[in-house]
């Protein structure tokens, strides 16, 4: 067994979940983060999010001259952590690579901020309703 | 690659995130979650916290990078009170960037 940690755009989770749904594995869990990666956030009026709340952009600060803060109020907010949605799902071995291909061809769009998938190992799962364990709990 | 969990004080978060990105570490994702540890929660006089509330900051990172990582957040996340919080490291086995959907961190 595999656990998928998916970190994806909000908007594009409809469409994931549609996918998956349709490969037969609908179970999942999606939870809302903040998260950036290596460009450190994003740029706020950008075509990267629309829609991307005003209380994630901040001034960008600077060190406190007199020339840049004029310059301050010219520079575009920055959103140091963007909202993203975050999707755990637990799959047997031989689906992982099926699965990972399929979220990426749904949620990519060739700008940054597209998000990561994290594969990790699992030792074990049950079911509480019935205390099945292994392959049976998430069958 | 492993995967850094590490549960720590919401007020203390801007300065690991601060910390980390100055150490070449500006990737991460956060969320706020509710918990307890050994001490059942917290007593402020007659009132009782059974959960409290700490940010979860959760990083991939290189192997070689670990050690690194962890002493960082250590290092700034820690007032020496119960509450500091835990880290957690697991193994991962594959990291894929959606945007390229190659198989690297």
């Amino acid at each position: 067994m595999k656990e998928i940690t998916a970190i994806i755009r909000r908007d594009k989770l409809p469409e994931t979940k549609k996918v998956l749904e349709d490969l037969g594995y609908p179970s999942l869990s999606i939870q809302s983060v903040d998260g950036r990666g290596k460009q450190k956030g994003m740029v706020c009026d950008n075509d990267l999010d629309p829609d991307l709340p005003e209380k994630f952009c901040t001034s960008v600060k600077l060190t406190p001259t007199p020339s840049t803060y004029a310059l301050e109020h010219t520079l575009p907010k920055v959103a140091l952590f963007v909202p993203k949605r975050m999707l755990t799902m637990v799959v047997p071995d031989d689906l992982v690579t099926k699965i990972v291909k399929s979220i990426i061809k749904v949620n990519q769009t060739g700008k940054t901020g597209d998000g990561k998938i994290f594969v990790l190992p699992i030792d074990n799962a049950l079911r509480v309703r019935t205390g099945e364990t292994n392959g049976e709990a998430i069958a | 690659m492993k995967m850094i969990r590490a549960f720590i004080r919401p007020e203390k978060e801007q300065e690991v995130v601060q910390a980390l990105e100055g150490a070449g570490f500006p990737s991460l994702t956060k969320m706020p979650v509710f918990g307890r540890g050994k001490q059942k929660g917290l007593q402020v006089g007659p009132v009782h916290y059974d959960e409290l509330p700490k940010t979860l900051v959760m990083m991939v990172i290189n192997d070689t990078d670990v050690e690194k990582v962890v002493g960082l957040i250590m290092d700034r996340s820690r007032t020496g009170f119960v509450g500091d919080g835990k880290i957690f490291v697991s193994p991962v086995e594959t990291a894929y960037t959606v945007r390229t959907g190659e198989a690297v961190l």
